[in-house]
């Protein structure tokens, strides 16, 4: 046992390489199950063996992309990631039961996501919705669509569109696209259709003009996801943009990808006052 | 049959002498679900042919009642379940139980450390707030003042923590936690051999039940659409 004390975290190997590639498998044939297996009939109630699947499908997804991914991840971005889940719950509190339907509780992931990359984001957003869990189980069948907010965060600032900030929204709202589509059935199969606040305005909004169930919800999960990611798209990159340079510069993907503009020029004003109100 | 998972639950949960908290919790999340689904599929279920009572484009059913009283059950049993079990565990203890079984020690890093953080967290945004208010922040009820205000408080406590973590990081590398191999825990699971055979029977059951309900599920589908 001759370790060193400086050694590098175990970096990505083919096993590893493997697991999470499974787990993406996993996430994309549980999806396909259910979109195929759409319960046309809801009057004959909710249909169990779907929801069974869909708990199985994804849960089997987060354990293998858990194997995956976690052990590879530095310390740099393990110490960063319960902040962002708290961050999530406080700041998803924060907007609360306001009637705008947005909720706000992704913006810690897309965080990481910036400053850490993919595979922290979707791993932050497995975690979030499981540390969730203990206070509110609820949202537990929904980590499969966090999972892909984070992924697409770190995709999109690997791009370099946070880079070029006039992106962001745009990202947000292709984002918001995806999460839709990933939470919609979830939300029909396994809650069958209910969700609390605006978004179960807007669905029963839409099943008193008379629209299907499955119709009503997916409308509900678009209308509500995609201010909501634009809002937390913006605001991450805000956040990111506020950090001082000594915090972000620390991310070894922050650096290899120039995520934020001003990194390479040194002695910008805006940059070393950007936290004015710290 | 969710009934008898929730009275197994709620004794679990009365057995470990956590009954209340576990109740108060799953009360906080059932309550609001139960009146939504009530709201959305009670009045407005299209499908529904029994009609109770009509409001105008609002509808009572009997379907709809049925629909939302069998999700809401449904949804009670799953959040007992799992509240019964949060409100007992502790977390060194599962961080020890899970680093045992081989998951990956930074997993047992990253619950106990956010479940540890989210209380504090709290008590530092009032303090951030107590602060911005001595510095003269009122919160004006539109909807900018709003933004200014959640703006001041937001920024100083995201810095703030995000700094913590760049410092933890280095600490925590020093303490080997990048480094593979076994970890020791101060902190012993309580187990017994009674307990060990019960896992396993309950683990085989689930199994069994998940494959029987699932095969089926699957071949029906894959059947069906060729």
């Amino acid at each position: 046992m001759s370790h060193q004390l400086t050694v590098d975290a175990p970096r990505r190997s083919p096993l590893r390489t493997f697991l999470t590639i499974l787990g993406v498998a996993a996430v994309v044939a549980t999806y396909a199950f259910l979109i195929v297996s759409e319960p046309a009939d809801v009057v004959n109630g909710p249909s169990a063996s779907s929801a069974l699947v869909a708990l199985v499908g994804f849960g089997l997804a987060m354990v293998l992309l858990f194997a995956g991914i976690l052990p590879t991840l530095p310390t740099t971005t393990l110490a960063l990631i319960p902040v962002a889940l708290v961050l999530n719950i406080v700041l998803g509190q924060f907007v609360g039961s306001t009637l705008v339907p947005i909720y706000l509780d992704s913006i810690g992931t897309v965080l990481v996501g910036y400053l850490a990359g993919p595979s922290a984001g979707a791993t932050t957003g497995l975690l979030s919705n499981l540390v969730w869990s203990f206070f509110n189980p609820s949202v537990l069948p929904f980590a499969a669509g966090a999972a892909a907010i984070g992924a697409l965060a770190g995709l999109s600032a690997r791009l370099g569109i946070v880079r070029r900030f006039y992106l962001v929204p745009i990202a947000g709202l292709v984002t918001g696209f995806v999460a839709a589509a990933i939470a919609a059935p979830i939300a029909v199969i396994v809650f069958g259709g209910t969700a609390t606040g605006a978004t179960g305005a807007i669905i029963a909004l839409f099943r008193a003009a008379g629209e299907g169930l499955v119709q009503s919800v997916t409308t509900g999960a678009f209308t509500s996801d995609l201010p909501d990611k634009l809002v937390t798209f913006s605001v991450a990159a805000a956040l990111a943009y506020a950090l001082p340079r000594r915090s972000t510069q620390r991310f070894e993907f922050v650096r290899r990808y120039r995520v934020l503009a001003g990194a390479k020029r040194t002695g910008e004003p805006a940059d070393s006052k950007a936290a004015p109100a710290a | 049959m969710w009934l008898a998972v929730l009275a197994a639950s709620l004794g679990a949960a009365a057995a470990g002498r956590v009954l209340g908290k576990a109740v108060t919790a799953a009360l906080v999340v059932v309550v609001p679900f139960a009146l939504w689904a009530l709201a959305i599929h009670g009045l407005f279920f299209p499908e529904g042919r029994t009609v109770l009572a009509a409001f105008g484009p609002a509808r009572v059913t009997a379907e709809g009642l049925a629909y939302a009283g069998g999700i809401v059950l449904r949804t009670a049993a799953l959040v007992v379940v799992m509240l019964a079990f949060s409100t007992w565990v502790e977390v060194p203890v599962l961080r020890a139980a899970l680093v045992r079984r081989g998951v990956p020690a930074q997993l047992g890093y990253v619950l106990s450390t956010a479940l540890g953080l989210a209380s504090t967290v709290a008590e530092r945004l009032e303090r951030i707030r107590e602060a911005q208010e001595a510095r003269g922040l009122v919160v004006r009820q539109s909807l900018p003042g709003r933004i200014v205000a959640a703006r001041l408080q937001v920024v100083p406590l995201v810095l703030q923590l995000v700094d913590e973590a760049g410092e933890r990081a280095p600490a925590l590398e020093a303490r080997g936690q990048a480094l593979p191999g076994r970890r020791t825990s101060y902190v012993d699971e309580p187990d017994s051999r009674a307990q060990r055979a019960l896992r396993w029977v309950l683990a085989v059951a689930s199994l069994a039940v998940v494959v029987s309900v699932m095969v089926p599920a699957v071949a029906g589908v894959l059947g069906g659409g060729r």
